[in-house]
């Protein structure tokens, strides 16, 4: 699902990512670790192609991003649910809207748009608020709803960016249950975290960045 | 795509109501002010050709010239002004037009003969008023007509045209401009919901589309409104000309197209060349 090729990134002659070897298969699920300032949320920016590398490869699918135009990079952008540190959310929009605009891009009918979107953000204990505005929610009710949007269209791959930085602990594990059932049912799932406990929770693969480049690749606990 | 750029286009279009209203009759008034000025530039064609036609101007020469006189004043008349046409008018032809004009000339033209008449040479000019300094010279008569009131009339009613339609095209840049200013400022009040939208996957015409409806709504009402006050505008021209005998009307069919395809496709370019220029920043 996903291959990088010696990649890396700079940043003002900074190299915040080197040499970056990595395979993902369908189906897995890595969790992306590191201090602060490690390079994790970069790597991710590489994936969804809101940034480009300074040099190397990122294959998506079979696709590689790295080259793409900006004409060709909306297919891809719909094969990936990326749930972002900030949530990004549309501060204009309602919760409701929030998720179902999504689909909208898609060529969902709205009517349909409208129930899928009701029925994601039930599972995750937010439509009593889908006529809310964001500003007007609590932090982890707004990741959820970053969750909820990054969901509604069954995307084959997930890139969570810090899901869990603003939900307490029992959402946190709620959250986790919820990315291991999409995982289950066949998605690849990446999540870039500096929560120990969360790593703890779940025996799942493991990248440990350090400085640009990965000291770790396996099983966590090691 | 269509029904995301229809439904998020409207809700532009009714966050900044003010805007779309001024814009509207902004666009309006020029495309109208265009309308009217050549719908009535229509009805005054006539008068206006008229006064481009060219003139003739009849100058009587002194009877003591004799014919090398008289030919070596139309030879140098010619050589000054190269525009002009000269035609002598022979005695007889003369003699025959008094006679028509002025019946009672016709005995004493029949007794004294057409030789007694002084020499006559018509001048063919767009510019009557040249011929009438000739007037001083010691071998011409008399000078005239050394006007035309169809030529003042025509040559009002094509600058005042002129003066209009420019008037209409500056108003019009403006419009316009204010159009791509308000895309532009647009663009940049969602700068951040494009980024999003850019990241979830949202084509470039799903990104710019709302906006092209944004302006397409404004420019639509201002086609309507220009329409409507060029018909009205110009039935009431029509009304306050007919007593002077000149023919009016409705509008002439292309020129209300033109004013639908105006108001509608320059607001429209507008804000696709702004669209095209700043809606291409990077995603974030």
């Amino acid at each position: 699902m996903i291959r990088l090729r010696d990649l890396t990134k700079d940043y003002d002659r900074r190299q915040i990512l080197r040499g970056i070897d990595l395979a993902v298969d369908p189906g897995e699920m890595v969790f992306l670790t590191g201090p602060s300032g490690a390079g994790k949320t970069t790597l991710l920016r590489l994936l969804y192609a809101a940034e480009r590398p300074t040099s190397g490869e990122v294959w998506i699918a079979g696709c590689r991003v790295d080259t793409l135009t900006r004409s060709e990079l909306p297919p891809l952008r719909r094969k990936i649910g990326v749930i972002f540190q900030d949530f990004k959310l549309l501060r204009r929009k309602t919760v409701l809207e929030n998720v179902n605009f999504v689909l909208r891009f898609h060529g969902v009918p709205s009517k349909e748009a409208h129930e899928r979107a009701y029925q994601v953000l039930k599972r995750l204990g937010l439509h009593h608020r889908q006529s809310a505005l964001p500003e007007s929610l609590s932090g982890g009710e707004q990741q959820r709803v970053a969750i909820a949007r990054a969901l509604v269209y069954q995307p084959r791959l997930i890139l969570a960016d810090e899901p869990t930085g603003n939900l307490d602990a029992d959402l946190a594990a709620e959250l986790l249950s919820l990315l291991c059932d999409i995982n289950y049912q066949g998605a690849t799932v990446v999540v870039a975290t500096h929560d120990i406990g969360l790593l703890e929770s779940l025996p799942a693969r493991t990248l440990v960045l350090h400085r640009g480049r990965i000291d770790y690749d396996g099983m966590w606990p090691p | 795509m269509i029904r995301h750029a229809v439904a998020e286009g409207w809700l532009l279009v009714r966050s900044r109501g003010v805007v779309s209203i001024v814009l509207a009759v902004v666009l309006a008034v020029p495309v109208s002010l265009a309308g009217v000025t050549l719908s009535v530039r229509g009805w005054l064609d006539p008068v206006i050709d008229l006064g481009q036609r060219e003139n003739v101007v009849m100058v009587l020469l002194h009877p003591r010239l004799d014919d090398s006189e008289r030919a070596a004043w139309l030879d140098d008349q010619a050589r000054v002004h190269p525009g002009w046409r000269l035609e002598p008018v022979p005695p007889a032809e003369l003699a025959r037009r008094l006679g028509e004009w002025f019946p009672y000339l016709a005995e004493v033209l029949d007794r004294e003969g057409p030789e007694m008449l002084p020499p006559l040479v018509e001048i063919t000019t767009t510019e009557p008023e040249q011929v009438a300094e000739l007037a001083g010279q010691e071998q011409v008569l008399a000078v005239g007509p050394t006007s035309s009131v169809n030529r003042l009339v025509g040559r009002t009613a094509q600058h005042l045209a002129v003066v209009l339609l420019t008037v209409a095209v500056v108003v019009a840049i403006g419009a316009v401009l204010l159009a791509a200013v308000w895309v532009h400022l647009e663009l940049h009040r969602h700068a951040e919901e494009i980024a999003i939208m850019r990241l979830m996957g949202a084509t470039e015409a799903t990104v710019r589309g709302p906006f092209l409806v944004a302006v397409a709504v404004p420019s639509l009402l201002a086609a309507t409104l220009s329409v409507g006050a060029t018909v009205a505008t110009v039935s009431w021209l029509a009304r306050l000309a007919a007593p002077f005998g000149v023919v009016g009307g409705t509008p002439p069919w292309p020129v209300v197209a033109g004013e639908i395809v105006g108001a509608v496709g320059l607001p429209l370019a507008a804000a696709l060349l702004t669209l095209e220029r700043y809606a291409a920043d990077d995603d974030e």
